[in-house]
């Protein structure tokens, strides 16, 4: 069984043109141990997905799913108090962005040291505890790459360079030895060695430690080379998913191939000056969303039939939502 | 720190100067000899004019007529009143005093009604309660102070007769005059029937404060109200809650400082509305407070005592306004906000 299982999750949310489906109908699921790699360009409803398993969900928003559930119980239909427990144990979340999702009134260290669940730490009196989450919050900064780690628990968000605030939204979500991590864009904005650093802190987290890692970005390059598996996300429809070295070696939905053809080539025999890949047009907003495959205006291979939602079909482990895949021939 | 510190003495020097520069010319504004206006003393003999004179520097130029002024207002000689012939320094400190208690508990009264109440509407905000709260502070707000405070009579006083009408304490009771603040001179002295005067004074004080502090209460709620909706679809927030916090940690720990940040500063400003509201209602009340002693001097043309007054009462609100101005500023630690570098 999965650990994280979301089967046809629809978010609706309430605009003054109507209720717009931002989500239609996502599957994914993760197993222990898995890393899987969410991707799609930006506005296709990834950090929806986050909220929605977090459960950060305005009331004007209308979440409805056959299944999202975590270790086979309904997330959904658990109370508030038993999901409490479960974001605080098993899972964690390092948000898009840091400067944001860090409280700009309260230390890094005092919020680093609130993210430590009360079962990890042993001490019976509070003087000891406190001692513990001081140990933990310093060795957790070392790992995440923060070497003055005592300076760096007394200043303010504000106080600190962004890429510090960063590590240290991932040193939160690391503290707590989550089971799941769901990693939104943990890796944007950051240079190059940092980034390295960070991809191999996880892929160790996922080795030694059996942690389960969502990772959604869009930096293809770096997912590649530690994911397992790959879902593929169209304007709030999942297009694709399956084995990452499946996926890259042989995409059969279009969006698949283009996300894959835009990632920047620097091939000796690319003719100078020639033109980037891309699919034509941009993603729509959610105010002006086509119906059937939501890929259909900028598809170069869709047909009259794309009006109407394309059903999951599945190839072994490979899913697909295409009338006109790749690996059928052109009609 | 010091830079902000710096910053804001600045400001309130200069605004202390022009007010000062003002009450000055208001001397010679005023009909009359402006000796006159200045010192209070009406029909001098020859012998005393002279002498005032030499005080004011008056067969000087203005500059060293200010200067001389200036002088004489921080050695607390501040002239004497044309209806009471007493020393304009004495009734200022007598008088700004109790207005300050009046205003003191209508602003604690505020906060304490007021930042809860808007918390609650906020947390539960678009529901009945919130809707309850928010049209009892509409109706709050819309009402006149005076107008309040004479139905408030009306009601309490006269209809059932549970509160006194008028004045600060019964006076019966001799309280000796120590800090000005009412209440705290009771507690200080050692009259007999203490507890007494003690529940009289607090009798006194319920209907004025309460007419006070609605208008701000009702301020205060929409701005914490509409600070904690902000506040509570944060980020942050949203990952303190993706952190399994409880509702009730990420209120106290996240929810609570960032709301009130940056409405302290709108709340304080608010006291000089207040100020305003406390003198129009000590004349309604009989309040012995510095409202109602500068109005009685405007109906009397009692131009030194409006000088003065104004001169106390404005200089008062200018160093209270930047105080808190810069005691906020100082709590607050995302205010020196600049933005760093990123690499």
């Amino acid at each position: 069984m999965p650990m994280l299982d979301i089967k046809n999750l629809t978010l609706e949310i309430d605009t003054p043109v109507g209720w717009v489906k931002a989500l239609d109908r996502i599957n994914l699921t993760l197993e222990k141990g898995e890393v899987r790699a969410l991707v799609g360009e930006s506005g296709s409803g990834k950090s929806l997905i986050v909220r929605a398993i977090v459960g950060s969900v305005p009331d004007n928003w209308r979440l409805t799913a056959d299944r999202l559930s975590w270790k086979g119980e309904s997330l959904l239909s658990m109370n508030a108090e038993q999901r409490r427990k479960i974001m605080r144990k098993e899972i964690a979340v390092v948000f898009q962005n840091p400067q944001a999702s860090l409280d700009p009134s309260a230390t890094l260290g005092d919020q680093l040291e609130e993210s430590i669940p009360a079962h990890l730490l042993a001490g019976k009196w509070f003087w000891q505890r406190n001692a513990e989450r001081k140990a933990l919050a310093s060795k957790v900064l070392h790992k995440v790459g923060i070497k003055d780690h005592q300076d760096c628990l007394q200043k303010f968000p504000h106080e600190v360079a962004r890429d510090v605030n960063h590590k240290m939204m991932i040193a939160m979500a690391l503290v707590s030895e989550p089971e799941l991590l769901i990693a939104d864009d943990p890796t944007r904005g950051m240079e190059a060695t940092t980034k390295v650093q960070l991809l191999k802190l996880l892929t160790r987290m996922n080795q030694t430690k059996e942690l389960s890692i969502l990772f959604i970005s869009h930096d293809l390059l770096a997912i590649s080379s530690m994911a397992n598996t790959m879902t593929v996300l169209y304007c709030g429809q999942t297009v694709e998913s399956g084995k990452m070295k499946q996926l890259r070696k042989r995409p059969l939905h279009p969006y698949t191939k283009a996300l894959l053809d835009s990632a920047p080539s620097f091939r000796k025999e690319l003719p100078v000056k020639s033109d980037l890949s891309a699919l034509d047009g941009t993603i729509p907003t959610l105010q002006h969303l086509p119906i059937g495959c939501r890929l259909g205006p900028r598809c170069p291979r869709a047909q009259k039939e794309c009006v109407k939602v394309p059903a999951v079909r599945r190839i072994h482990e490979h899913y697909y939502s295409c009338h006109y895949p790749l690996h059928r021939d052109k009609l | 720190m010091i830079r902000y510190a710096l910053r804001y003495l600045n400001l309130m020097v200069l605004t202390l100067l022009v007010l000062s520069v003002v009450s000055f010319a208001l001397a010679y504004w005023f009909p009359g000899d402006p000796l006159t206006n200045l010192s209070g003393i009406q029909e001098a003999t020859p012998q005393t004019e002279r002498f005032l004179a030499e005080k004011y520097a008056t067969e000087h130029n203005l500059f060293v007529q200010y200067w001389h002024y200036m002088q004489l207002v921080f050695s607390g000689d501040w002239g004497v009143s044309f209806s009471s012939g007493l020393p304009l320094y004495d009734e200022i400190t007598l008088a700004l005093p109790a207005t300050l208690e009046l205003c003191a508990y209508a602003f604690l009264l505020s906060l304490i009604v007021g930042i809860p109440l808007g918390f609650i509407a906020g947390l539960k905000h678009y529901t009945g309660t919130d809707y309850t709260v928010l049209s009892l502070s509409v109706f709050s707000y819309s009402i006149p102070a005076f107008w309040l405070a004479l139905i408030l009579i009306l009601i309490f006083c006269l209809q059932l007769g549970w509160l006194p009408l008028s004045g600060r304490i019964n006076l019966l009771f001799d309280v000796p005059h120590q800090t000005g603040f009412i209440v705290i001179d009771i507690l200080l002295s050692d009259i007999q029937n203490k507890s007494a005067a003690l529940n009289d004074a607090f009798r006194h004080l319920v209907l004025p404060t309460i007419s006070i502090a609605l208008i701000n209460t009702a301020i205060t709620v929409r701005l914490a109200r509409r600070s904690i909706i902000d506040v509570m679809s944060k980020g942050y927030i949203i990952a303190a809650r993706s952190r399994g916090l409880t509702n009730n940690q990420i209120l106290w720990k996240h929810g609570v400082r960032n709301t009130l940040l940056p409405i302290l500063p709108l709340i304080a400003a608010q006291i000089t509305t207040l100020i305003t509201n406390a003198m129009v209602i000590e004349t309604i009340f009989s309040w012995p407070g510095i409202g109602n002693w500068l109005i009685q001097a405007i109906y009397q043309r009692d131009y030194p005592a409006i000088r003065a007054g104004m001169l106390a009462v404005s200089s008062f609100v200018v160093i209270l306004t930047v105080s808190i101005e810069l005691i906020t500023r100082l709590l607050d630690p995302t205010r020196d906000k600049n933005e760093r570098g990123t690499i």
